[in-house]
């Protein structure tokens, strides 16, 4: 049987059994998300061996005589003493190593991209200057560098801060200040949680696409023999749950 | 009980067949709604066509097929653009989990457009290190990746002629579903080796990405499904994203409806309470 037949089964049947937990928890489901975690970790496990230990040590070593590549390998080895008690003080070797060039990689970089260019994005000037005319204020909203735009960032930023600020009682006109704040965070929710709800609903068009596509008799239907099976294995739980006798403990 | 604590309390499995519902139908029956595209989705577009023939462009596909629905039609839209555009693709993932999908999908588009794997474009695959492979490629991409994907050595593949590390890259696009995703190729790769940066991902993280847009630190950003959509259609072959459009927007109707609709019961409950309240 060709490989491609094989899949749309497997794919077709893992999504309905995913799905089959949208009407209750079910061992139909169970079967499903335990194959997937398994599958996942077997499948990393499977990559990392054959990129990091075959290709990145083992041939480089064996094969080129690169022997500067002990010297990470040892580091690297040094963590697995973990498992070994007595000697577990010689994993902070390399965690320390770890921390340590994590730390200085990341630091720098960070401080540059997200706060610096961003407080430089937001401190933009007012006006803008067009040649022959002067200084300009822009009212286009939707021109992300209009002068309008600037403002409003400029108070969204300074109000959302002023909001976390919790040193100083919000009353009076700190009050209002801190209210616009929570405004800005909840229009900053509202979008967020708009994408999260596109981004599902892709997620299963994305699903109901293939389950579509794998109704076609050139793969031999099984969207809907899958899902006979599905709902029929519904229905035998269910009835079978229901003639049970109420648990006494 | 009143009509509104009825609806309020409604099984929720109703709900979710009137989304199913919803998502199916157009999928089945589509109408071909209007896509309009957005300045964020034509800035990456409008960089890839103003590249000259041969150019070197790296698209890095980090994401697993967790995200696939979203990212793969993404991927696809942007390698049919390259490809169509002669540009020598050199492609890569963050993701272990994502590489036989990488791979799977250059491999078809490629196929597609008639191009030769090692003088086109080549998959480099996964190295270790998450955002350290960022800048051991800025430094030399030789030693990041002696080997592509196949286990054939990298140097003196004709697909990477004159490219030794990220400053030779005239382009490069993430399409990222996390970490490490776009915000890692910005701050460990272009605030560093000072390339242009494009970015696709996830609808949940399109939010998040607006910032960097907005400040020039990406000159790009394709968003989600409808981004991918947005992208089939400038490049005129409309694909899964375009067709899953109309689903798109039948459910978002049925979910405003729905989030309108609880708030009336809600609010009719409230009255209904204070009413009750001040009667007694």
């Amino acid at each position: 049987m060709d490989a491609t037949i094989i899949g749309a089964w497997v794919a077709t049947g893992l999504t309905l059994f995913i799905f089959s937990f949208l009407y209750k928890d079910n061992p139909l489901f169970k079967l499903a998300e335990n194959l997937y975690v398994g599958v996942s970790v077997g499948y990393t496990i499977v990559k990392t061996y054959d990129t990091v230990i075959v290709h990145l040590i083992w041939k480089p070593i064996v094969e080129n005589h690169e022997w500067t590549l002990l010297i990470p390998v040892a580091i690297g080895l040094l963590m697995l003493t973990r498992y070994v008690p007595k000697a577990a003080w010689l994993s902070r070797y390399a965690f320390a190593f770890i921390v340590g060039v994590g730390a200085g990689l990341a630091i720098p970089r960070t401080v540059s991209s997200f706060i610096l260019k961003q407080i430089e994005d937001t401190v933009r000037p007012l006006l803008t200057l067009v040649p022959g005319e002067g200084a300009a204020f822009s009212w286009n909203l939707l021109n992300p560098a209009s002068s309008i735009n600037v403002i409003i960032v400029l108070i969204g930023v300074s109000s959302v801060l002023f909001y976390f600020f919790f040193s100083v009682e919000h009353s009076g006109p700190g009050k209002t200040v801190a209210r616009t704040g929570v405004m800005f965070l909840m229009i900053a929710f509202g979008a967020a949680f708009g994408y999260t709800v596109m981004a599902r609903m892709s997620l299963l068009i994305g699903r109901l696409t293939d389950l579509i596509e794998y109704s076609d008799p050139s793969y031999g239907r099984p969207t809907l023999w899958l899902a006979l099976v599905t709902i029929g294995t519904l229905i035998f739980l269910s009835r079978r749950a229901h003639g049970e006798p109420p648990d006494h403990h | 009980m009143t009509f509104a604590e009825r609806m309020l309390k409604i099984d929720r499995r109703i709900i979710f067949v009137v989304i199913g519902l919803c998502t199916l139908l157009p999928l089945l029956y589509p109408v071909g709604l209007p896509i309009k595209v957005s300045q964020e989705v034509r800035g990456v577009y409008d960089h890839i066509e103003s590249l000259p023939e041969r150019s070197v462009f790296l698209l890095s596909l980090d994401f697993d097929p967790a995200s696939k629905p979203e990212l793969y039609p993404q991927a696809v839209a942007i390698l049919r653009h390259a490809f169509k555009k002669n540009l020598r693709v050199v492609a890569m993932t963050l993701w272990v989990s994502g590489t036989g999908m990488a791979d799977e999908l250059l491999t078809k588009v490629a196929d597609e457009s008639g191009k030769q794997r090692g003088t086109d474009f080549v998959f480099l695959g996964w190295s270790p290190g998450g955002t350290a492979v960022i800048i051991n490629l800025g430094q030399d991409l030789y030693n990041a990746f002696p080997s592509d994907y196949g286990g054939k050595p990298t140097k003196g593949q004709p697909v990477l002629e004159g490219v030794n590390n990220l400053k030779d890259v005239a382009y490069a696009v993430s399409l990222g579903a996390g970490n490490p995703g776009v915000e890692a190729w910005y701050v460990f790769g272009k605030d560093k080796y000072k390339f242009e940066l494009g970015g696709g991902c996830t609808g949940v993280m399109a939010p998040g990405l607006y910032p960097l847009l907005r400040s020039g630190q990406i000159n790009g950003l394709i968003g989600g499904l409808r981004g991918a959509a947005e992208y089939e259609s400038l490049i005129g072959q409309k694909g899964r994203a375009v067709a899953g459009m109309d689903a798109q927007s039948a459910t978002h109707v049925a979910i405003i409806v729905l989030v309108a609709l609880c708030n009336v019961f809600y609010f009719a409950l409230r009255r209904q309470a204070r009413q009750q309240g001040s009667q007694s």
